[in-house]
């Protein structure tokens, strides 16, 4: 008994020292700036310039994949209506990544409302891939290790430190033009396609942390004809009814947000482009201050520096150029 | 549960399988392994685990039949004079040859099937086109269950086995089920052995302090092997080789090269996690590889790989055929005719192309397999044709054959002859491979090392960099291996603070060099696809 005691023992020491040291490694590899020049991969970059925003000054939250990044423009809510919002969206972002980012923004964020892009909804994972991004929340070493690349002395003890922030506010403007045939777009069926298990378990745990936190989560599927149908709208229909929450479909809203397949989107309807995202924005905007009675900021001192992306993003769209890095 | 290197597999599976085994009474700890090994095969093969079922079943049946008509015969035999007793054994022995045929058609049946349907399917209708003949078969799509060529192979020698009166049939299901499908083992072998792995397995060895950790210290450079080189080599080698015709021969001698060490690292490093899996259960399995690069002939390489593979079509297919009338008949006659060498080599040569067809077809449907067997077989023959010259040049150039320099130069040959055994194998098809192949002798040059364009193929120059430090300790622990150094036992013999360091830095090794997250593309378990 002695012996599995001490043998108990060495084995909790070795894990113990072995957390300490991947704890260490992790403080080693974690940017210590949100700014790409800190090491951050360019697909969470545009996500995380939430971190250089000033602590409860989102208004609206957005996570999703690349629909959602490429069909809700912030800086035109703002322009329009005066609210803040941000997308913390990447591309093909399974849902964990959602949570993740949305349990990321709360820490410093108190937005009224958290939009969900329902496409992640059916992105289906494996439980080693939520098990790994876990473990990358545990030690970011994990998710930054391949920054020994390009390590340098300063993040020996550089502190950490949160400054920039996107001009687009995680929007990403695109505005190449590839027609889609949508003559088979949104047949009506009474069919639903299934939620992946672990999806479920995770949508729950995204209602609850929203709960929590006192913010209204809200479903929005953004148009496209390649990843939605009515298969789908059905079941997130009948998701949103069974849990109160309120749901979007601008798929089936025509005379609200009148897409032209020929013109507004730029892969064949995958994604929209940037005359349908300023579509969907407008009446999503609309929506979103009516609904939610959200406030105007734009007078505001303290959001100058939204005034002043506001300018920045206006000649950005005003140049139909690929949007590039910062 | 798609690797043996996945954080689902090492952080919970196998640790959740230990504490089972640890806590249960030694009588019962079978019976875990049995339950994690369906859980594990269902896990990765969902409703196919009914194979897995249905093989196991129908194995335990077979081995009793024979069995019981092995024992009808001794009964029999024992109950008459010698007289009578050639006859009886004569009808015995076709009636459990009978019995063996019938349960080897069933399994090799339907691994035929499932795995070479459509090869057959897709190369009869382009004969039946060529002949113009106006029919076509439908080619067939059929999922495979993990691990078949594996197991098919470990139930068909244990068949044999018995059959042949080496080993007795198992009464015992359980047991039957377990060594048939034990975990870790059943996506990539190694191909085992009744005699070697059932009663250990059965016996629900106790977990002591050693096995732990030296099984964990192999997972761990398995890992090392698997994670940071395999997979680093991916992104380069998926580059080159779908798009052949695109890059020179110098680039194309690159991808040759690193995608023969990625197929090394990727198969040796997951036997060591699987071979460490079992470690830790007390079970020492049959070990896949022996540092094959140190070998100085393609016969000695094939010792030295996928050695239980090779042991497998030595004992159930080699010499079986090497051994019947007609083979028998021949090795007499061209011993006659051509000498005591050569004659049997001639002989010998049938039942080697057997092994290399069925070795390269067990690889998979596709010429470039069939190529890849040919290959190796043409290799081993000439090199056995030709063993008395090179002997005579060697003594008449006064080359001392047992001297380093000459030594290396075999190394290096062997090495060469199977990267390009390896780009066949690895080509999007044969005809991919020949155009690859013409192009490193065409066109070979070296401009894109010059301009630095291949760092721009999916490998920087860290990633080049790490990957040779990773390579040179892999080689390192070889040439220490080759020696008769035991490294593991060195290491655990050390202070603990030493001990652990080493550890340590191991995991931190991985942890920081390994190939994953953004940006990487792992490779898949390449054999669990074979």
């Amino acid at each position: 008994m002695k012996t599995c005691i001490a043998l108990l023992a060495k084995g909790a020491c070795f894990l113990a020292l072995l957390g300490a040291l991947l704890l260490t490694a992790s403080f080693l590899f974690m940017p210590k700036n949100n700014h790409k020049t800190f090491g951050v991969g360019s697909d969470e970059l545009f996500a995380g310039g939430i971190l250089g925003e000033r602590d409860h000054s989102i208004d609206v939250l957005v996570v999703g994949d690349s629909e959602a990044y490429s069909s809700i423009s912030p800086m035109q809510m703002w322009a329009e209506h005066g609210f803040t919002s941000y997308l913390c969206s990447t591309s093909a972002q399974p849902l964990y990544d959602s949570h993740r980012f949305l349990r990321q923004a709360l820490e410093r964020q108190s937005p009224k409302v958290v939009i969900l892009e329902t496409n992640a909804i059916f992105r289906p994972y494996t439980f080693n891939d939520y098990l790994l991004s876990r473990a990358k929340s545990l030690f970011s070493v994990l998710r930054y290790h391949d920054r020994w690349k390009a390590l340098t002395v300063n993040d020996l003890s550089g502190p950490m430190g949160y400054t920039w922030t996107d001009d687009l506010k995680g929007y990403r403007y695109n505005n190449k033009v590839a027609a889609a045939d949508a003559r088979r777009h949104m047949q009506p069926t009474d069919q639903m396609k299934e939620i992946p298990l672990l999806n479920i378990n995770c949508l729950q745990d995204m209602l609850d942390l929203c709960e929590k936190h006192g913010t209204q989560l809200v479903l929005v599927s953004t148009p496209s004809t390649l990843n939605w149908n009515y298969a789908r709208h059905n079941r997130i229909a009948a998701f949103a009814a069974e849990h109160g929450l309120p749901y979007l479909d601008l798929n089936l809203m025509p005379d609200k947000v009148p897409i032209d397949w020929k013109t507004d989107t730029r892969d064949k309807g995958d994604h929209l482009n940037y005359r349908g995202a300023v579509k969907v924005t407008a009446y999503l905007g609309q929506y979103l201050k009516q609904t939610f009675t959200l406030p105007d900021n734009r007078p505001s001192a303290a959001y100058n520096s939204w005034n002043e992306a506001l300018k920045r993003y206006r000649s950005t769209y005003a140049n139909p150029q690929f949007r590039q890095a910062p | 549960m798609a690797s043996y290197c996945s954080l689902l597999y090492l952080g919970i599976f196998l640790p959740a399988v230990v504490l089972c085994y640890a806590v249960l009474p030694q009588r019962h700890r079978w019976k875990v392994l049995l339950a994690a090994s369906y859980v594990f095969f269902w896990m990765v093969s969902g409703k196919l685990i009914v194979f897995l079922l249905v093989s196991s079943f129908s194995l335990h049946h077979f081995g009793l039949w024979l069995s019981a008509v092995q024992e009808e015969r001794n009964r029999m035999l024992a109950a008459v004079d010698k007289a009578e007793r050639k006859a009886i054994q004569a009808t015995f022995q076709r009636r459990l040859r009978r019995i063996l045929l019938f349960a080897l058609l069933l399994y090799i049946g339907t691994l035929l099937t499932l795995k070479y349907a459509a090869f057959f399917s897709v190369n009869l209708n382009r004969l039946l086109d060529a002949l113009r003949l106006p029919l076509s078969l439908p080619i067939p799509a059929f999922v495979l269950p993990i691990g078949i060529s594996f197991y098919t192979l470990q139930a068909a020698a244990y068949l044999i086995d018995v059959y042949r009166g080496a080993i007795r049939a198992d009464r015992n299901l359980g047991r039957l089920m377990l060594f048939l499908g034990f975990f870790p083992q059943i996506m990539e072998g190694p191909i085992c052995r009744y005699e070697q792995t059932a009663l250990p397995l059965w016996e629900g060895r106790p977990l002591t302090w050693r096995n732990l950790t030296f099984g964990m210290q192999r997972i761990l450079f398995g890992m090392m092997k698997k994670i940071v080189i395999a997979d680093r080599l991916n992104i380069l080698i998926k580059n080159v080789f779908s798009t052949p015709t695109a890059f020179d021969g110098g680039v194309t001698a690159l991808a040759m090269v690193c995608y023969t060490c990625q197929l090394y690292m990727e198969f040796s490093g997951t036997m060591d996690v699987v071979i460490g899996s079992a470690e830790i259960f007390g079970l020492r399995l049959p070990e896949n590889f022996r540092q094959p690069f140190f070998s100085t002939s393609i016969q000695e390489f094939w010792m030295r790989w996928h050695i239980t593979l090779g042991a497998w079509f030595k004992d159930y297919i080699f010499y079986p055929l090497s051994m019947s009338g007609p083979l028998k008949k021949l090795t007499s006659a061209a011993r006659r005719r051509l000498g005591s060498h050569f004659g049997p080599l001639l002989a010998g040569s049938f039942a080697l192309l057997a092994v290399w067809l069925c070795n390269g077809l067990w690889h998979g449907a596709g010429w470039q397999y069939i190529f890849f067997g040919l290959y190796h077989f043409a290799l081993i023959l000439c090199g056995s044709l030709t063993a008395p010259l090179s002997r005579r040049v060697a003594d008449t150039l006064h080359i001392n054959r047992d001297a380093i320099p000459y030594r290396v130069f075999c190394i290096v040959r062997t090495a060469l002859l199977v990267c390009v055994g390896e780009l066949f194998f690895r080509a999007e098809g044969l005809r991919a491979g020949l155009s690859m192949f013409r192009r490193m002798i065409t066109d070979f040059s070296l401009r894109s090392f010059t301009d630095g364009a291949f760092l721009g193929l999916g490998m920087d120059g860290h990633d080049f960099f790490i990957t040779a430090v990773a390579v040179l300790l892999v080689f390192a622990v070889g040439a220490l291996r080759e020696r008769g150094i035991p490294i593991r036992e060195t290491v655990a013999r050390q202070h603990i603070a030493i001990r652990w360091s080493v550890y340590y830095s191991a995991i931190l090794f991985v942890v920081i060099f390994g190939a994953y997250g953004v940006g990487y593309v792992p490779v898949d378990p390449i054999y669990a696809a074979f």
